[in-house]
């Protein structure tokens, strides 16, 4: 479960503030699938910052299943990253001179799981992402479609509590969008983790159970059966 | 663990060949000037060591001048100095002069000693054929010859050996003996090798002016070289007038040939230092665009969880490979090198014990000290500017 109370992120700009973020609050259960949308300048992007524990807020809490993930310092913010957050970029951000499965392994590597048996759950993530042939392609040799898919069994490896997904179809075709939308929600129901996908694509936010906009700061949220 | 990050490390600098490849190159030129200088300096003191191996350094050269030109001992003074000055073992006079000798149409052009009996084993020669001059051989027109003016003199069709004739000037002097080959001493003023040798009252009839002015002395070894240059030089101080006597051990001379010699090297391998750091900050430079190039995959490592020690960790084993890589390469050239110079200054190549662990771990530690720097730039970057940058 994750829990945002009463969050604010101001930052400074030439002699006064600019508040970017002013009393968010946000509670998000385990399962859930939910959607941020909102225009440009909206503070999305220093939300997901926030919530993937690369920025810290001004005030507020933030706790990530009853711990204050706050209080950690850089070494242990990045030991929780590894653990509870799984990312997803629009340009997948695969790391170009590794191939496919060690790609996927580097978080469990950073952790300290021997190779043997990085190995051995990176290539069974691969096939659950519907990769099993293409474990040792270098990234260039993948499709965009199939690069976001090795990008979510990279953010899905390490069993984390929440997968944090900016604009996952931002940079795909409609139909290939659709592809990794539906693994999204095949994800979700199978591993119970927690899915935040930052949108501006109503057709995506479509499909997410719990919407929530954000502008000039702060959420307003929609209800809709999915 | 450590397997991983110097697998990717290598990985790393695979993909950018060329770069690496000039980084190592400044490693490389670096690491190969220092070993090259420090091999240098050990071939050097090797050969001085070589060069008094056949003397001794138990040995004094005395040498008299006078306001017209050379001195003159007068013989009977200097054979009671071995009585008088208890530290004096054996010495030896000899007269100095040189020209040409000819054999079956053959010419050599040398040094000519009048000697003693004595002079062969002060100077510790040995005959490889035949026997030295004896003190009996007065006025018989006797004469030894070094290996190397041998050797010259000798045709195909007829080699000197004992009892070939030599002229020299107006004589015809017949070979009683030739010498073994002999390493050109320092303490020396002439080559042994490229010298014939007569007996003293022959001078006369192949030298011009003649002169006993010099003398070879052999100290006891456990004597103190500049205790028994100043005991010489009181024996000799009333017996020889007006003229000046000035005496050289060979230990005073081989100690301020190694000062040169290690003055020599120091700066040598001051150079070599200078090459290195040179090729370090090369490979601080490189560390740094790969740096600024990669700053996306370090955003992209420290959200997955890299701890800013990992990417630190990373960083740097690239800069040391690199060096580590360049330094192994450069200890080979640089051997190479110095064994090239040894070999076109015909001295006996050594290899400087310290030269292969030494450059080994300077080239290490150049990694290590230019490539901190940039490992903990890349160390501090913040993740949200990192995986902005394009």
């Amino acid at each position: 479960m994750l829990e945002l109370v009463d969050i604010g992120r101001s930052f400074r700009v030439g002699p006064g503030e600019m508040h970017i973020l002013r009393h968010l609050s946000l509670t998000v259960a385990a399962g859930e699938l939910v959607s941020i949308m909102g225009g440009s300048g909206s503070g999305k992007t220093t939300l997901m910052n926030i919530i993937g524990l690369l920025d810290k807020p001004t005030s507020g809490q933030y706790r990530i299943d009853g711990q204050d993930v706050l209080r950690a310092e850089a070494r242990e913010l990045s030991r929780l990253r590894n653990r509870l957050i799984g990312f997803v970029f629009q340009s997948f951000f695969l790391l170009p001179r590794l191939n496919a499965w060690r790609n996927v392994a580097l978080p469990l590597m950073y952790r300290g799981t021997p190779e043997a048996e990085a190995r051995r759950r990176a290539l069974a993530m691969l096939e659950r992402v519907g990769l099993a042939e293409r474990t040792e392609h270098m990234p260039a040799m993948l499709s965009g479609g199939q690069k976001q898919r090795v990008a979510i069994a990279r953010a899905l490896v390490g069993e984390p509590r929440v997968v944090l997904a900016d604009e996952p179809t931002g940079a795909l075709d409609p139909k290939v969008s659709q592809e990794i939308m539906d693994l999204f929600l095949e994800l979700k129901r199978e591993f119970g983790v927690l899915i935040l996908i930052i949108t501006h694509d109503p057709g995506v936010a479509a499909q997410c159970e719990r919407q929530v906009v954000l502008a000039n700061g702060a959420l307003t949220e929609t209800l809709r059966a999915c | 663990m450590l397997k991983r990050v110097l697998a990717e490390a290598v990985a790393n600098l695979l993909a950018s060949r060329q770069r690496s490849a000039l980084a190592l190159l400044g490693i490389v030129i670096g690491a190969a000037a220092v070993i090259a200088m420090l091999n240098v300096g050990a071939i050097a003191r090797n050969e001085t060591i070589r060069q008094f191996r056949q003397l001794g350094t138990d040995i004094l050269m005395l040498r008299l001048d006078s306001d017209s030109g050379l001195g003159n001992f007068q013989l009977a003074d200097v054979e009671a100095l071995p009585g008088e000055v208890p530290m004096v073992t054996e010495v030896a006079p000899f007269v100095i002069g040189g020209g040409s000798v000819l054999h079956e149409g053959n010419v050599s052009n040398g040094s000519h000693l009048g000697v003693t009996a004595d002079f062969a084993s002060v100077a510790r020669l040995r005959t490889q054929s035949g026997r030295f001059i004896s003190n009996l051989d007065r006025y018989e027109l006797y004469a030894v010859l070094g290996q190397g003016m041998a050797q010259q003199l000798s045709t195909p069709y007829a080699p000197v050996r004992v009892g070939s004739n030599l002229r020299i000037g107006r004589y015809v002097f017949t070979v009683i003996g030739i010498l073994e080959p002999v390493l050109q001493s320092p303490m020396m003023p002439v080559d042994i090798d490229n010298t014939l040798f007569v007996s003293v009252p022959n001078v006369r009839r192949i030298m011009a002016n003649p002169a006993m002015s010099m003398a070879v002395a052999r100290i006891r070894p456990d004597a103190e070289a500049e205790a028994a240059v100043r005991q010489v030089e009181r024996y000799f101080a009333p017996k020889i007038r007006d003229q000046r006597l000035s005496v050289l051990s060979a230990r005073q001379l081989i100690a301020g040939m190694q000062n040169q010699m290690q003055l020599f090297t120091l700066l040598l391998g001051a150079v070599g230092a200078i090459a290195l750091a040179l090729g370090g900050v090369g490979v601080m430079n490189i560390m740094l665009v790969s740096i600024a190039e990669r700053r996306r995959e370090i955003g992209v490592r420290l959200a997955i969880g890299a701890e800013p020690g990992d990417i630190r960790t990373l960083f740097l084993a690239e800069a040391v490979i690199l060096s580590v890589a360049g330094g192994i390469i450069g200890i080979f050239l640089g051997i190479g090198g110095a064994w090239f110079f040894a070999w076109l200054s015909g001295w006996e190549f050594v290899l400087s014990p310290s030269a292969v662990p030494l450059g080994a771990g300077v080239s290490a530690a150049v990694g290590i000290f230019f490539g901190f720097y940039p490992a903990v730039m890349a160390s501090r970057l913040d993740p949200i500017e990192a995986l902005r940058a394009e």
